[in-house]
Protein backbone atom coordinates (compact mmCIF):
# COMPACT_ATOMS: atom_id res chain seq x y z
CA UNK A 1 0.00 0.00 0.00
CA UNK A 2 2.62 2.55 1.07
CA UNK A 3 4.73 1.57 -2.33
CA UNK A 4 1.51 2.37 -4.40
CA UNK A 5 1.30 5.58 -2.24
CA UNK A 6 4.96 6.56 -3.29
CA UNK A 7 4.57 5.44 -6.66
CA UNK A 8 1.10 8.09 -7.00
CA UNK A 9 3.11 10.26 -5.85
CA UNK A 10 5.77 10.06 -8.13
CA UNK A 11 2.90 9.50 -10.88
CA UNK A 12 1.79 13.46 -9.36
CA UNK A 13 5.14 15.34 -9.94
CA UNK A 14 6.13 13.61 -13.58
CA UNK A 15 2.74 15.49 -14.84
CA UNK A 16 4.17 17.70 -17.88
CA UNK A 17 3.83 21.61 -16.28
CA UNK A 18 2.58 20.63 -12.78
CA UNK A 19 6.05 19.59 -11.35
CA UNK A 20 7.07 23.17 -12.43
CA UNK A 21 4.35 24.03 -10.54
CA UNK A 22 3.03 27.13 -13.10
CA UNK A 23 -0.78 25.97 -13.53
CA UNK A 24 -2.03 24.32 -17.15
CA UNK A 25 -4.84 26.76 -17.17
CA UNK A 26 -3.54 30.16 -16.32
CA UNK A 27 -3.08 32.35 -19.13
CA UNK A 28 0.49 32.44 -20.17
CA UNK A 29 2.75 32.92 -22.89
CA UNK A 30 5.36 30.38 -21.62
CA UNK A 31 8.57 31.28 -23.94
CA UNK A 32 8.32 35.28 -23.29
CA UNK A 33 9.76 37.63 -20.90
CA UNK A 34 6.63 38.94 -19.61
CA UNK A 35 4.19 35.61 -19.29
CA UNK A 36 0.81 36.99 -18.02
CA UNK A 37 -1.64 37.79 -20.73
CA UNK A 38 -4.40 40.29 -21.37
CA UNK A 39 -7.26 38.86 -23.67
CA UNK A 40 -7.90 41.53 -26.29
CA UNK A 41 -11.78 40.91 -27.57
CA UNK A 42 -11.91 41.32 -31.27
CA UNK A 43 -15.29 42.37 -32.72
CA UNK A 44 -17.25 39.65 -35.00
CA UNK A 45 -14.42 36.94 -34.49
CA UNK A 46 -15.05 33.84 -32.52
CA UNK A 47 -11.30 34.14 -31.56
CA UNK A 48 -9.79 35.69 -28.53
CA UNK A 49 -6.58 37.63 -29.30
CA UNK A 50 -3.84 38.09 -26.71
CA UNK A 51 -1.16 40.67 -25.52
CA UNK A 52 1.61 40.84 -23.19
CA UNK A 53 0.60 42.42 -19.55
CA UNK A 54 2.25 45.61 -18.27
CA UNK A 55 3.87 43.54 -15.87
CA UNK A 56 4.84 39.27 -15.49
CA UNK A 57 2.27 38.05 -12.85
CA UNK A 58 3.33 34.26 -13.29
CA UNK A 59 5.44 34.42 -9.97
CA UNK A 60 2.96 34.48 -7.35
CA UNK A 61 0.24 32.05 -6.88
CA UNK A 62 -2.65 31.95 -8.75
CA UNK A 63 -6.64 30.49 -8.03
CA UNK A 64 -6.01 27.76 -10.39
CA UNK A 65 -7.00 24.01 -8.40
CA UNK A 66 -3.90 22.73 -10.49
CA UNK A 67 -1.10 25.26 -8.80
CA UNK A 68 0.93 23.71 -6.47
CA UNK A 69 3.10 26.42 -5.38
CA UNK A 70 2.53 27.16 -2.12
CA UNK A 71 2.12 30.49 -0.82
CA UNK A 72 5.22 32.04 1.14
CA UNK A 73 4.34 31.43 5.05
CA UNK A 74 4.48 34.32 7.12
CA UNK A 75 8.06 35.61 7.36
CA UNK A 76 9.85 37.50 10.32
CA UNK A 77 12.21 39.69 8.00
CA UNK A 78 16.13 39.69 8.73
CA UNK A 79 16.49 43.48 9.41
CA UNK A 80 19.82 44.76 10.60
CA UNK A 81 20.91 48.21 11.75
CA UNK A 82 21.82 50.88 10.81
CA UNK A 83 18.88 51.89 8.57
CA UNK A 84 20.21 53.52 5.82
CA UNK A 85 17.01 54.48 4.59
CA UNK A 86 16.08 57.83 2.14
CA UNK A 87 12.80 59.15 3.20
CA UNK A 88 12.72 61.24 -0.16
CA UNK A 89 13.36 57.65 -1.81
CA UNK A 90 10.65 56.31 -0.01
CA UNK A 91 7.74 58.94 -0.40
CA UNK A 92 8.28 58.66 -4.19
CA UNK A 93 8.04 54.49 -4.16
CA UNK A 94 4.62 54.96 -1.94
CA UNK A 95 3.50 57.45 -4.27
CA UNK A 96 4.28 55.17 -7.32
CA UNK A 97 1.22 52.83 -8.01
CA UNK A 98 3.43 49.93 -9.51
CA UNK A 99 5.64 49.85 -6.80
CA UNK A 100 4.69 50.54 -3.16
CA UNK A 101 1.26 52.40 -3.67
CA UNK A 102 0.88 52.59 0.17
CA UNK A 103 -1.57 55.78 -0.85
CA UNK A 104 -4.19 53.06 -2.07
CA UNK A 105 -4.95 52.01 1.80
CA UNK A 106 -3.00 54.74 3.56
CA UNK A 107 -3.47 58.78 4.09
CA UNK A 108 -0.15 60.15 3.38
CA UNK A 109 0.44 63.80 3.47
CA UNK A 110 0.42 65.67 0.27
CA UNK A 111 -2.10 63.67 -1.58
CA UNK A 112 -5.37 65.04 -2.75
CA UNK A 113 -6.91 61.08 -3.14
CA UNK A 114 -5.87 59.53 -0.55
CA UNK A 115 -7.14 56.10 0.55
CA UNK A 116 -9.18 54.72 3.82
CA UNK A 117 -8.60 51.23 3.93
CA UNK A 118 -5.19 51.17 5.85
CA UNK A 119 -4.42 53.58 9.17
CA UNK A 120 -3.68 56.71 9.10
CA UNK A 121 -0.03 57.17 8.74
CA UNK A 122 -0.46 61.25 9.29
CA UNK A 123 1.97 61.55 12.56
CA UNK A 124 3.58 57.85 13.05
CA UNK A 125 7.04 59.30 13.97
CA UNK A 126 5.52 60.75 17.01
CA UNK A 127 4.28 56.86 17.92
CA UNK A 128 7.91 56.51 18.63
CA UNK A 129 8.24 52.83 17.04
CA UNK A 130 11.71 50.87 16.45
CA UNK A 131 12.90 51.01 13.42
CA UNK A 132 12.91 47.52 13.35
CA UNK A 133 9.17 47.11 13.85
CA UNK A 134 8.49 49.49 11.08
CA UNK A 135 10.33 47.85 8.91
CA UNK A 136 8.67 43.86 9.83
CA UNK A 137 4.88 45.78 9.18
CA UNK A 138 6.43 46.72 5.69
CA UNK A 139 8.15 43.51 4.90
CA UNK A 140 5.45 41.11 5.88
CA UNK A 141 2.75 42.48 8.48
CA UNK A 142 1.10 39.01 8.74
CA UNK A 143 2.90 37.88 11.69
CA UNK A 144 1.76 40.84 13.70
CA UNK A 145 -1.89 40.15 12.28
CA UNK A 146 -2.16 37.01 9.99
CA UNK A 147 -5.25 38.38 8.37
CA UNK A 148 -4.14 41.56 7.70
CA UNK A 149 -5.13 43.36 3.99
CA UNK A 150 -1.28 44.67 3.44
CA UNK A 151 0.41 42.87 1.19
CA UNK A 152 3.48 41.08 2.18
CA UNK A 153 5.47 43.67 0.38
CA UNK A 154 9.09 42.19 1.28
CA UNK A 155 8.39 38.48 1.95
CA UNK A 156 6.50 38.32 -1.61
CA UNK A 157 9.89 39.95 -3.31
CA UNK A 158 7.34 43.20 -4.32
CA UNK A 159 9.91 45.38 -2.57
CA UNK A 160 13.88 45.14 -2.38
CA UNK A 161 15.79 45.60 0.89
CA UNK A 162 16.77 49.15 0.10
CA UNK A 163 13.19 50.26 -0.79
CA UNK A 164 12.21 49.07 2.97
CA UNK A 165 14.63 50.74 4.57
CA UNK A 166 13.53 54.20 2.31
CA UNK A 167 10.05 53.56 3.40
CA UNK A 168 10.99 52.96 7.24
CA UNK A 169 12.79 56.08 6.70
CA UNK A 170 10.04 58.51 4.91
CA UNK A 171 6.83 56.81 6.97
CA UNK A 172 9.12 57.74 10.63
CA UNK A 173 9.41 61.01 9.68
CA UNK A 174 6.05 61.53 9.03
CA UNK A 175 4.77 64.71 11.98
CA UNK B 1 -8.51 -9.14 -10.34
CA UNK B 2 -6.66 -7.48 -12.70
CA UNK B 3 -9.02 -4.47 -13.38
CA UNK B 4 -9.47 -4.02 -9.36
CA UNK B 5 -5.52 -3.11 -9.02
CA UNK B 6 -5.92 -0.48 -12.01
CA UNK B 7 -8.63 0.92 -10.43
CA UNK B 8 -7.66 0.83 -6.15
CA UNK B 9 -4.06 2.45 -7.99
CA UNK B 10 -6.00 5.32 -9.96
CA UNK B 11 -8.03 5.73 -6.38
CA UNK B 12 -5.06 6.54 -5.17
CA UNK B 13 -3.11 8.79 -7.30
CA UNK B 14 -6.51 10.82 -7.04
CA UNK B 15 -6.09 11.05 -3.34
CA UNK B 16 -2.41 11.62 -3.64
CA UNK B 17 -2.69 14.20 -6.24
CA UNK B 18 -5.67 15.58 -3.86
CA UNK B 19 -3.40 16.24 -0.97
CA UNK B 20 -0.72 17.31 -3.17
CA UNK B 21 -2.80 19.89 -4.47
CA UNK B 22 -3.81 21.48 -0.77
CA UNK B 23 -1.15 23.48 -0.45
CA UNK B 24 -0.59 26.56 1.66
CA UNK B 25 -2.75 29.68 0.87
CA UNK B 26 -3.47 32.68 3.12
CA UNK B 27 -7.44 32.49 3.36
CA UNK B 28 -9.38 35.84 4.05
CA UNK B 29 -11.11 35.31 7.19
CA UNK B 30 -13.90 34.44 8.29
CA UNK B 31 -14.86 32.64 4.98
CA UNK B 32 -19.01 33.88 5.05
CA UNK B 33 -22.22 31.64 4.51
CA UNK B 34 -23.43 33.55 1.32
CA UNK B 35 -27.57 32.58 1.01
CA UNK B 36 -27.56 31.24 -2.71
CA UNK B 37 -30.22 34.17 -3.35
CA UNK B 38 -29.95 37.36 -4.32
CA UNK B 39 -31.67 38.76 -0.70
CA UNK B 40 -28.57 37.45 0.82
CA UNK B 41 -27.02 41.22 0.30
CA UNK B 42 -29.04 42.37 3.30
CA UNK B 43 -26.85 40.75 5.29
CA UNK B 44 -23.39 42.02 3.16
CA UNK B 45 -23.98 45.67 1.61
CA UNK B 46 -27.36 46.34 2.85
CA UNK B 47 -27.94 47.99 -0.78
CA UNK B 48 -30.27 45.71 -2.26
CA UNK B 49 -33.37 47.59 -1.46
CA UNK B 50 -32.43 50.26 -3.79
CA UNK B 51 -31.74 48.19 -6.58
CA UNK B 52 -34.08 45.63 -5.93
CA UNK B 53 -36.28 46.59 -8.69
CA UNK B 54 -34.78 48.01 -11.77
CA UNK B 55 -38.01 49.61 -12.96
CA UNK B 56 -38.44 51.32 -9.95
CA UNK B 57 -34.64 52.75 -9.42
CA UNK B 58 -34.42 56.62 -8.08
CA UNK B 59 -33.11 58.61 -10.44
CA UNK B 60 -32.05 61.01 -8.20
CA UNK B 61 -29.42 58.42 -6.89
CA UNK B 62 -28.62 57.49 -10.18
CA UNK B 63 -27.45 60.89 -10.93
CA UNK B 64 -25.61 61.59 -7.95
CA UNK B 65 -21.57 60.25 -8.87
CA UNK B 66 -20.81 60.09 -4.82
CA UNK B 67 -23.85 57.76 -3.85
CA UNK B 68 -25.06 56.10 -7.25
CA UNK B 69 -22.75 52.76 -6.66
CA UNK B 70 -25.30 52.15 -4.36
CA UNK B 71 -27.45 51.09 -6.92
CA UNK B 72 -24.98 48.24 -7.69
CA UNK B 73 -24.91 49.97 -11.47
CA UNK B 74 -28.18 48.84 -12.14
CA UNK B 75 -28.84 51.97 -13.87
CA UNK B 76 -26.63 51.11 -16.41
CA UNK B 77 -28.80 48.54 -17.61
CA UNK B 78 -31.87 48.54 -19.51
CA UNK B 79 -34.69 49.79 -18.88
CA UNK B 80 -33.03 52.60 -16.97
CA UNK B 81 -30.12 52.59 -19.41
CA UNK B 82 -32.48 53.15 -22.46
CA UNK B 83 -29.28 54.51 -25.04
CA UNK B 84 -28.37 52.84 -27.67
CA UNK B 85 -24.87 51.04 -27.48
CA UNK B 86 -22.53 48.40 -28.42
CA UNK B 87 -24.51 45.87 -26.66
CA UNK B 88 -27.14 46.37 -29.05
CA UNK B 89 -25.24 45.69 -32.55
CA UNK B 90 -23.48 42.71 -30.21
CA UNK B 91 -27.04 41.46 -29.53
CA UNK B 92 -27.93 41.35 -33.13
CA UNK B 93 -24.75 39.49 -34.45
CA UNK B 94 -25.66 37.11 -31.53
CA UNK B 95 -28.56 36.61 -33.49
CA UNK B 96 -27.48 35.83 -37.04
CA UNK B 97 -24.99 33.52 -35.36
CA UNK B 98 -27.21 31.57 -33.24
CA UNK B 99 -29.86 30.97 -36.87
CA UNK B 100 -26.73 29.89 -38.92
CA UNK B 101 -25.50 27.46 -36.06
CA UNK B 102 -29.10 26.64 -35.72
CA UNK B 103 -29.84 25.74 -39.18
CA UNK B 104 -30.94 22.00 -38.50
CA UNK B 105 -31.57 22.56 -34.56
CA UNK B 106 -28.99 20.39 -33.42
CA UNK B 107 -27.55 23.44 -32.00
CA UNK B 108 -30.42 24.08 -29.52
CA UNK B 109 -30.51 20.78 -28.64
CA UNK B 110 -27.09 20.78 -27.69
CA UNK B 111 -27.47 23.98 -25.87
CA UNK B 112 -30.32 22.48 -23.82
CA UNK B 113 -33.34 23.51 -25.20
CA UNK B 114 -36.47 21.66 -24.11
CA UNK B 115 -38.04 20.85 -27.46
CA UNK B 116 -36.59 23.77 -29.88
CA UNK B 117 -37.27 26.52 -26.70
CA UNK B 118 -34.69 28.19 -25.51
CA UNK B 119 -36.84 30.68 -23.17
CA UNK B 120 -35.58 30.60 -19.82
CA UNK B 121 -32.10 28.62 -20.84
CA UNK B 122 -30.09 31.56 -19.34
CA UNK B 123 -31.94 31.43 -15.81
CA UNK B 124 -30.59 27.32 -15.37
CA UNK B 125 -26.81 28.24 -16.72
CA UNK B 126 -24.46 26.94 -14.89
CA UNK B 127 -25.85 23.72 -14.56
CA UNK B 128 -24.01 19.70 -14.85
CA UNK B 129 -24.02 18.48 -17.61
CA UNK B 130 -24.05 14.70 -17.58
CA UNK B 131 -23.29 14.56 -21.03
CA UNK B 132 -19.82 16.77 -20.08
CA UNK B 133 -19.35 14.89 -17.05
CA UNK B 134 -19.44 18.79 -15.58
CA UNK B 135 -20.24 21.65 -14.44
CA UNK B 136 -20.24 24.32 -17.32
CA UNK B 137 -21.75 28.01 -17.66
CA UNK B 138 -23.50 28.84 -20.51
CA UNK B 139 -20.31 30.46 -23.02
CA UNK B 140 -18.45 27.39 -22.22
CA UNK B 141 -21.44 25.13 -23.66
CA UNK B 142 -22.05 27.76 -26.79
CA UNK B 143 -18.17 27.06 -27.19
CA UNK B 144 -18.82 22.95 -27.09
CA UNK B 145 -21.63 23.01 -28.94
CA UNK B 146 -20.06 24.98 -31.91
CA UNK B 147 -17.28 23.30 -32.05
CA UNK B 148 -19.50 19.66 -32.54
CA UNK B 149 -20.68 21.35 -35.85
CA UNK B 150 -16.97 22.22 -37.27
CA UNK B 151 -17.25 26.52 -36.13
CA UNK B 152 -14.89 27.79 -33.24
CA UNK B 153 -16.41 30.02 -30.92
CA UNK B 154 -14.02 30.58 -28.16
CA UNK B 155 -15.16 31.17 -24.78
CA UNK B 156 -14.79 34.80 -24.26
CA UNK B 157 -14.43 35.73 -27.89
CA UNK B 158 -16.72 38.54 -29.04
CA UNK B 159 -18.82 35.80 -31.31
CA UNK B 160 -19.15 33.42 -28.40
CA UNK B 161 -20.27 36.74 -26.02
CA UNK B 162 -23.00 37.97 -28.85
CA UNK B 163 -24.28 34.46 -29.01
CA UNK B 164 -25.01 34.00 -24.86
CA UNK B 165 -25.92 37.25 -24.80
CA UNK B 166 -28.62 36.47 -27.83
CA UNK B 167 -30.11 33.93 -25.40
CA UNK B 168 -29.76 35.68 -22.31
CA UNK B 169 -32.65 38.32 -24.47
CA UNK B 170 -34.51 35.24 -24.55
CA UNK B 171 -35.07 35.28 -20.93
CA UNK B 172 -35.43 38.92 -20.63
CA UNK B 173 -37.28 39.34 -16.97
CA UNK B 174 -37.31 36.08 -15.62
CA UNK B 175 -34.93 35.65 -12.58
CA UNK B 176 -31.83 33.51 -12.38
CA UNK B 177 -32.87 30.33 -10.78
CA UNK B 178 -29.56 27.55 -10.44
CA UNK B 179 -29.91 24.93 -7.70
CA UNK B 180 -26.83 24.47 -5.49
CA UNK B 181 -28.69 22.58 -3.08
CA UNK B 182 -26.97 19.08 -4.10
CA UNK B 183 -24.81 17.44 -6.21
CA UNK B 184 -21.89 18.55 -8.11
CA UNK B 185 -23.20 21.82 -8.45
CA UNK B 186 -23.68 22.50 -4.55
CA UNK B 187 -19.66 20.76 -4.32
CA UNK B 188 -19.16 23.68 -7.33
CA UNK B 189 -20.61 26.18 -5.06
CA UNK B 190 -18.87 25.70 -1.69
CA UNK B 191 -15.16 25.66 -4.18
CA UNK B 192 -16.17 28.68 -5.37
CA UNK B 193 -16.95 30.53 -1.74
CA UNK B 194 -13.58 29.28 -0.81
CA UNK B 195 -11.79 30.49 -4.15
CA UNK B 196 -14.16 33.88 -3.37
CA UNK B 197 -12.03 34.23 -0.12
CA UNK B 198 -8.56 32.53 -0.92
CA UNK B 199 -5.61 34.92 -1.13
CA UNK B 200 -3.32 34.92 -4.14
CA UNK B 201 -1.07 37.32 -6.21
CA UNK B 202 1.69 39.82 -5.84
CA UNK B 203 -0.24 41.64 -3.24
CA UNK B 204 -2.04 38.54 -1.31
CA UNK B 205 -5.67 40.06 -2.03
CA UNK B 206 -8.81 37.46 -2.58
CA UNK B 207 -11.93 38.82 -4.48
CA UNK B 208 -13.55 39.42 -0.82
CA UNK B 209 -10.94 41.59 0.26
CA UNK B 210 -12.42 43.90 -2.43
CA UNK B 211 -16.20 42.78 -2.87
CA UNK B 212 -17.31 41.57 0.38
CA UNK B 213 -14.58 43.83 2.73
CA UNK B 214 -14.42 46.97 1.38
CA UNK B 215 -18.16 47.61 -0.42
CA UNK B 216 -18.46 51.49 -1.33
CA UNK B 217 -14.91 51.52 -1.20
CA UNK B 218 -12.90 53.50 -4.16
CA UNK B 219 -10.31 51.06 -6.15
CA UNK B 220 -8.84 52.80 -9.64
CA UNK B 221 -11.99 55.31 -9.68
CA UNK B 222 -14.90 53.09 -9.21
CA UNK B 223 -16.41 52.30 -6.08
CA UNK B 224 -16.47 48.60 -5.31
CA UNK B 225 -20.25 46.76 -5.01
CA UNK B 226 -21.84 43.74 -3.78
CA UNK B 227 -21.13 40.54 -5.22
CA UNK B 228 -24.70 39.84 -4.91
CA UNK B 229 -26.68 40.45 -8.31
CA UNK B 230 -24.21 40.37 -10.66
CA UNK B 231 -24.82 37.72 -13.10
CA UNK B 232 -27.79 38.55 -14.72
CA UNK B 233 -27.05 41.12 -16.93
CA UNK B 234 -24.04 39.20 -18.55
CA UNK B 235 -22.11 39.73 -21.22
CA UNK B 236 -21.80 43.42 -21.11
CA UNK B 237 -20.96 46.41 -23.09
CA UNK B 238 -17.38 47.51 -22.12
CA UNK B 239 -15.21 50.64 -23.66
CA UNK B 240 -12.40 48.80 -23.72
CA UNK B 241 -13.41 44.78 -23.73
CA UNK B 242 -16.12 45.39 -26.37
CA UNK B 243 -18.22 42.34 -25.23
CA UNK B 244 -17.43 41.07 -21.66
CA UNK B 245 -18.11 37.24 -20.40
CA UNK B 246 -18.33 36.68 -16.91
CA UNK B 247 -14.99 34.76 -17.21
CA UNK B 248 -13.56 38.22 -18.73
CA UNK B 249 -14.53 40.18 -16.20
CA UNK B 250 -12.39 37.58 -13.75
CA UNK B 251 -9.49 38.07 -15.65
CA UNK B 252 -9.84 41.79 -15.54
CA UNK B 253 -9.84 41.60 -11.63
CA UNK B 254 -7.50 39.36 -11.03
CA UNK B 255 -5.44 41.65 -13.33
CA UNK B 256 -6.27 44.75 -11.56
CA UNK B 257 -5.53 42.66 -8.63
CA UNK B 258 -2.20 41.38 -9.34
CA UNK B 259 -2.95 38.20 -9.45
CA UNK B 260 -2.30 35.98 -12.80
CA UNK B 261 -5.12 35.19 -14.60
CA UNK B 262 -6.74 31.99 -16.03
CA UNK B 263 -8.22 30.87 -19.01
CA UNK B 264 -11.99 31.51 -19.69
CA UNK B 265 -13.61 28.14 -19.06
CA UNK B 266 -10.89 27.58 -16.21
CA UNK B 267 -12.19 25.10 -13.67
CA UNK B 268 -11.57 28.01 -10.56
CA UNK B 269 -13.69 30.29 -12.94
CA UNK B 270 -16.38 28.25 -13.41
CA UNK B 271 -16.62 27.12 -9.72
CA UNK B 272 -16.59 30.78 -9.35
CA UNK B 273 -19.27 31.80 -11.88
CA UNK B 274 -21.55 28.70 -10.15
CA UNK B 275 -20.96 30.75 -6.62
CA UNK B 276 -21.41 34.20 -8.08
CA UNK B 277 -24.53 33.31 -10.44
CA UNK B 278 -26.14 31.44 -7.06
CA UNK B 279 -25.93 34.87 -5.24
CA UNK B 280 -28.08 36.28 -8.29
CA UNK B 281 -31.09 33.99 -8.18
CA UNK B 282 -34.21 35.43 -8.05
CA UNK B 283 -32.72 38.25 -9.83
CA UNK B 284 -34.12 39.15 -13.69
CA UNK B 285 -32.52 38.98 -16.44
CA UNK B 286 -31.91 42.19 -17.93
CA UNK B 287 -29.37 42.48 -21.25
CA UNK B 288 -27.83 44.26 -23.18
CA UNK B 289 -26.47 46.27 -20.14
CA UNK B 290 -22.98 48.74 -20.02
CA UNK B 291 -21.12 49.29 -17.34
CA UNK B 292 -17.99 51.62 -17.24
C1 LIG C 1 -4.20 47.06 0.62
C2 LIG C 1 -4.07 48.11 1.56
C3 LIG C 1 -2.69 48.49 2.08
C4 LIG C 1 -1.58 48.83 1.35
C5 LIG C 1 -1.41 48.85 -0.17
C6 LIG C 1 -0.58 49.22 2.31
N1 LIG C 1 -1.07 49.10 3.57
FE1 LIG C 1 -0.07 49.51 5.32
N2 LIG C 1 -1.65 48.83 6.39
C7 LIG C 1 -2.87 48.49 5.87
C8 LIG C 1 -3.77 48.17 6.97
C9 LIG C 1 -5.24 47.78 6.80
C10 LIG C 1 -3.03 48.31 8.17
C11 LIG C 1 -3.47 48.11 9.61
C12 LIG C 1 -4.43 47.04 9.93
C13 LIG C 1 -4.14 45.69 9.36
O1 LIG C 1 -3.03 45.14 9.51
O2 LIG C 1 -5.03 45.14 8.72
C14 LIG C 1 -1.69 48.74 7.75
C15 LIG C 1 -0.67 49.02 8.64
C16 LIG C 1 0.52 49.64 8.29
C17 LIG C 1 1.54 50.06 9.23
C18 LIG C 1 1.49 49.86 10.71
C19 LIG C 1 0.79 50.94 11.44
C20 LIG C 1 0.90 50.64 12.91
O3 LIG C 1 -0.12 50.23 13.48
O4 LIG C 1 1.99 50.77 13.47
C21 LIG C 1 2.53 50.64 8.51
C22 LIG C 1 3.82 51.26 9.03
C23 LIG C 1 2.14 50.58 7.12
N3 LIG C 1 0.92 49.97 7.02
C24 LIG C 1 2.89 51.06 6.07
C25 LIG C 1 2.61 50.83 4.73
C26 LIG C 1 3.50 51.17 3.65
C27 LIG C 1 4.85 51.86 3.80
C28 LIG C 1 2.88 50.76 2.51
C29 LIG C 1 3.41 50.83 1.08
C30 LIG C 1 4.63 50.08 0.85
C31 LIG C 1 1.60 50.18 2.88
N4 LIG C 1 1.47 50.25 4.23
C32 LIG C 1 0.69 49.67 1.97
C33 LIG C 1 -3.23 48.43 4.53
C34 LIG C 1 -2.37 48.67 3.47
C1 LIG D 1 -8.71 45.28 -5.77
C2 LIG D 1 -10.12 45.12 -5.58
C3 LIG D 1 -10.83 43.99 -6.32
C4 LIG D 1 -10.57 42.65 -6.24
C5 LIG D 1 -9.49 41.95 -5.43
C6 LIG D 1 -11.57 42.00 -7.07
N1 LIG D 1 -12.39 42.93 -7.65
FE1 LIG D 1 -14.03 42.53 -8.81
N2 LIG D 1 -14.32 44.53 -9.06
C7 LIG D 1 -13.58 45.54 -8.45
C8 LIG D 1 -14.08 46.82 -8.89
C9 LIG D 1 -13.55 48.19 -8.45
C10 LIG D 1 -15.16 46.55 -9.79
C11 LIG D 1 -16.04 47.56 -10.53
C12 LIG D 1 -17.11 48.09 -9.64
C13 LIG D 1 -18.08 47.02 -9.18
O1 LIG D 1 -18.94 46.62 -9.96
O2 LIG D 1 -17.92 46.52 -8.05
C14 LIG D 1 -15.28 45.09 -9.85
C15 LIG D 1 -16.25 44.43 -10.59
C16 LIG D 1 -16.46 43.06 -10.57
C17 LIG D 1 -17.55 42.39 -11.25
C18 LIG D 1 -18.58 43.05 -12.17
C19 LIG D 1 -19.80 43.54 -11.49
C20 LIG D 1 -20.80 44.09 -12.49
O3 LIG D 1 -21.74 44.75 -12.06
O4 LIG D 1 -20.67 43.85 -13.69
C21 LIG D 1 -17.43 41.06 -10.97
C22 LIG D 1 -18.35 39.94 -11.46
C23 LIG D 1 -16.28 40.90 -10.11
N3 LIG D 1 -15.72 42.14 -9.88
C24 LIG D 1 -15.82 39.69 -9.61
C25 LIG D 1 -14.61 39.55 -8.92
C26 LIG D 1 -14.03 38.26 -8.61
C27 LIG D 1 -14.64 36.91 -8.91
C28 LIG D 1 -12.84 38.52 -7.97
C29 LIG D 1 -11.79 37.53 -7.50
C30 LIG D 1 -11.23 36.71 -8.56
C31 LIG D 1 -12.71 39.97 -7.89
N4 LIG D 1 -13.79 40.55 -8.49
C32 LIG D 1 -11.66 40.63 -7.26
C33 LIG D 1 -12.55 45.37 -7.56
C34 LIG D 1 -11.98 44.16 -7.21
Amino acid sequence: MRSIGVAAWAFCLAMPGLAAGLPEDAALDRSADIKTLVPRVVVNSGRLEWEPHKRDLSAWPTLSHLDRRATIRPQQAAYSAPLNGDAARGRAIAMDPARGNCIACHTLPGEDWPGSVGHLLLGYKRQGHADAYVYQQIYDRRVLNPNTVMPPFGAFGVLSDQDIRDLVAYVQSLD
Amino acid sequence: MKIRIILLFTLCAGLACAQENAVYRDMDLPVEQYEPHVRGDMTLSKTYPYWKDRNKLDWRLAGNPEENWKLNWKFMDPPFNNTVHGGHFALDRGESLYKSLNRDGRFAACLGATSGRLKGLRTRYPMYRKDLRRVAGLEAVIEHCASAQGEVLQHGSYDNSAVSLYLASLSQGMPMRIDVSKGPMREAFERGRQLFHTKAGRLNFACSSCHTRNVGQLVRGSHITTPYGDVAHYPVYRTQYRLQSLHLRMMECNLDAGVQPLMPGSQSYTDLEVFLSALSNGYTVSVPAERN
